[in-house]
């Protein structure tokens, strides 16, 4: 990567900034105030992110920046404000999380050689009730999975209902009573269940089975007070190890995507996944109005491309930025720069969300709460293994379970708050033909897997009876079409 | 008048003087021939011992040390003025309001003071110790980024006859660097001078200043100059050398009679004969120049040399 030219870019990124707030009439692509410096740290990031500029030269510039800003408006003269004032004392700016380097959104994830023979994912779907004096409810089943980092069941709670002393609040009570829960296998071995909760929902739990179990074991039960205890075969009927493709394999389609298309596409589903959650109730009439967010999101759009341009990160002739160029058409995003003309046609998962985003209606009913077993290993993308292991509808919320190999968990951000842990674009394609975007919403800590909760925006009609998968990296995209088995909490 | 013909690059430049307070009274503050001067500390580095001993440090001598830490610094051109429209006021009183707000942001910090009340040291955790070094680590960035702020204000301050010439002496200094430490130099010194010969293009054609690319030019010659494009894709690609920043613009020389200057052939002050393009793409002739210059505008304690005192050259 061409670590001197994306300096360079960034500077005279800076220097024009600079020159436009400084004009006597501030050009219109100017912006507002602060717009300047969004641009330069959009741009920086994006750098970064494909490894062509380390972050203390980043620092650098926008130290610069921000200093020759500031004093030029010392005395109310020279550019409008900035945003971030006077430079304080604090060396590092709002560039937290871009990442060195070396660890940069396209670095290709270390991990160890991985053949993947002993990874086995099965779906469950089964319910477990307990019950004791103090609370009483569910617990879903949703997913098997053994790999070379252990055994685990993914879980899903339901709404606990507690003693009446415990409902008025007269006591402590514990709303998941993890120790009632006992697991023993076929050949009568007992296990412990080691409970951890995600960082964001609390419903889902991942289950660790201590000590692992064995190959070869043909099922597992699981009980609770007052029990009968539940039967969880391991061997499905047909379902062969390591998941369940049903309509064949995966389809595996090989691309060859620079880190700089790669990064952008990230962006443009960013964009739609955050038009598709705006809360339509919040929207001024008429609906032309594009809600301020998605503006911010859309500026140094343009600069982003040019330097990855620059530095080589982003062929001359991808069709990305037009892409791009038009999504922020169909969202009504000006300022956002990009010099190509936008395309006539859009990936069909894009347009299906701005379909989404523009025919939605405040009145829509939220989808409906339950559950859904599915559990299926994808092929190796850009060195990321991922399997599904469980899916939930909950407050009209889905999410969807994936155990990933080969990411870290770094809290690294690209441009706009662009998440570049989990380096890949993930579709789902309901049976009704509506594409569903996925990103992170919250991850479990764990090593060297991570279970990663995926949020699918729009969420997943119950009435969906199965999905298309569609993960895709630079290396290239894999498909696979799995049924869901819907489980029904009361 | 002056002449320089063993090439120092700020031949063009004459003497620039300003006065600044210091204690109780106001002393005068030369540059001259490329060095600044303390006119009122006859030893200063006698001054600076008995600082370093606990004596006061005086404002002329911190501007001293001031100018000295940035003479080599390149964000002085990322920060400092693009040319005479872009003066940058900055006055005394601000930089001591930055000082004092500087010392109410160190007293705030998270670490108690050195030489205060400590507790016996006892063993810390790997986690914590590397929490420790952090905090300190972000502790000594920010006393390095309040210095080089202070510093910052102090020099610009001094107003914009000595902005320009500490910029001419950064882009002098890193002219002669060798290629090997280029690639993480040419950067700031392509920025530098865009932001500079940027404005001056669109007085010298009309171009837009964002239609300028620059590039660094290094070797013999004085570098290139071409018009390409048309409408939007209008360019103008020059070539210079970063001492060109030094030898002409600093001295105010860069758009004189309706030419681009790209070089010096005789320095001198208020004569001097330079290289000048009439027109992109064409071979530079010389021309010899006379300058005039009004001197400091405002007369009393308070001058400095604002941008409206910079030299006039002429044909």
């Amino acid at each position: 990567m061409n670590r001197e030219g994306a300096e360079t870019f960034l500077r005279l990124l800076a220097e024009a900034q600079l020159r436009d707030q400084l004009a006597p009439d501030p050009p219109p692509w100017a912006g507002g105030p602060g717009a300047g410096r969004l641009k330069v740290q959009v741009a920086a990031q994006a750098l970064t992110a494909v490894r062509a500029v380390d972050r203390a030269t980043v620092e650098d510039v926008l130290a610069d920046f921000d200093l020759a800003v500031s004093l030029r408006r010392l005395h109310g003269s020279g550019p409008r404000p900035a945003p971030t004032g006077f430079r304080g004392p604090q060396p590092a700016m709002a560039m937290r999380g871009t990442g060195s380097p070396a660890s940069a959104a396209a670095a290709p994830p270390v991990d160890e050689p991985d053949e993947g023979t002993a990874d086995r994912y099965v779906p469950i779907g089964l319910t477990v009730p307990f019950h004791d004096t103090d609370v009483s409810g569910e617990l879903y089943l949703l997913s098997f999975a053994r790999t070379r980092a252990g055994a685990r069941l993914f879980v899903l709670w339901g709404q606990p209902a507690l003693s009446r002393e415990h409902g008025l609040g007269l006591q402590q009570v514990e709303r998941f009573p993890v120790g009632l829960f006992t697991v023993t296998d076929d050949r009568g071995s007992a296990y412990e269940l080691d409970f951890t909760h995600a960082d964001g929902s609390a419903w889902v739990s991942q289950a660790d089975l201590v000590p692992a179990p064995p190959d070869g074991i043909a099922w597992l039960e699981v009980a609770a007070p007052p029990g009968p205890a539940v039967r969880v075969p391991l061997n499905p009927a047909g379902g062969p190890s390591g998941g369940e493709p049903v309509a064949g394999a995966p389809e595996i389609s090989p691309a060859s995507l620079s880190a700089g298309e790669q990064l952008l596409i990230m962006l443009a589903e960013d964009l739609l996944l955050a038009a598709a959650q705006y809360p339509l109730a919040m929207e001024t009439e008429p609906r032309v109005v594009t809600p301020r967010v998605l503006q911010t999101m859309g500026t140094g759009l343009g600069a982003i491309i040019a330097g990855l341009e620059a530095v080589g990160a982003l062929p001359p002739d991808s069709p990305i930025p037009a892409r791009l160029a038009a999504l922020c058409a169909g969202l009504r995003i000006d300022g956002h720069e990009i010099a190509a003309a936008p395309a006539d046609d859009l990936p069909e998962t894009w347009l299906s969300l701005l379909t989404y985003y523009q025919r939605r209606r405040p009145d829509t009913a939220q989808v409906r709460d339950g559950f859904a077993a599915v559990a299926a290993a994808l092929p190796e993308l850009d060195g990321i293994r991922l399997a599904l292991v469980g899916l939930h509808n909950t407050e009209g919320k889905t999410a969807l379970h994936v155990l990933a190999r080969g990411v870290r968990r770094e809290e690294r951000f690209g441009p706009h708050r662009l998440n570049l842990d989990f380096p890949l674009s993930f579709w789902l394609r309901d049976s009704g033909g509506r594409w569903h975007a996925a990103r992170p919403a919250a991850w479990y800590p764990s090593d060297p897997e991570h279970s990663i909760e995926l949020a699918l925006v729009p969420p997943l009609p119950r009435s969906t009876a199965w999905v298309e998968v569609l993960a895709g990296g630079r290396s290239g995209e894999v498909r696979a079409r799995l049924p869901l088995r819907w489980g029904s909490p009361p | 008048m002056t002449g320089s013909p063993n090439g120092a690059w700020f031949g063009c430049l004459p003497r620039c003087e300003a006065y600044l307070p210091c204690g109780q009274s106001r002393h005068i503050v030369r540059w001259e021939a490329g060095e600044l001067r303390l006119l009122s500390h006859p030893d200063p580095e006698a001054e600076l011992v008995l600082a370093a001993l606990g004596g006061e440090r005086t404002r002329c001598l911190e501007v001293a040390q001031a100018w000295g830490r940035h003479t080599e610094d390149l964000s002085v051109l990322a920060i400092g003025p693009r040319g005479p429209a872009d003066e940058i006021a900055v006055s005394w009183e601000d930089v001591d309001a930055d000082a004092r707000a500087s010392q109410r942001g160190g007293q705030a910090g998270s670490l108690p003071p050195a030489g205060g009340p400590r507790r016996r040291a006892r063993p810390m955790s790997p986690a914590l110790a590397r929490a420790v070094a952090q905090d300190q680590q972000a502790m000594q960035d920010r006393d390095r980024a309040t210095r080089h702020r202070n510093d910052m204000l102090s020099l610009l301050a001094l107003g914009y006859g000595f902005q320009v010439r500490l910029i001419g002496q950064v882009a002098e200094a890193h002219a002669g660097r060798p290629e090997e430490a280029m690639p993480t130099i040419r950067p700031a010194l392509v920025a530098a001078i865009t932001a500079r010969l940027a404005p001056l293009a669109e007085q010298w054609l009309g171009i837009d200043p964002d239609q300028v690319v620059v590039t660094l030019h290094r070797g013999p010659g004085w570098g290139s100059s071409e018009l390409t494009g048309r409408g939007a894709q209008r360019r103008l690609r020059v070539s210079l050398p970063a001492g060109w920043l030094a030898q002409v613009w600093a001295a105010g020389l860069a758009l004189t009679g309706r030419h681009l200057v790209v070089g010096v052939g005789r320095a001198g002050w208020p004569d001097a004969r330079v290289l000048a393009l009439r027109a992109p793409g064409a071979e530079p002739v010389p021309l010899d120049v006379h300058a005039t210059a009004a001197g400091p505008a405002g007369a009393g304690l308070d001058v400095r040399p604002t941008a409206a005192d910079a030299p006039h050259w002429e044909p």
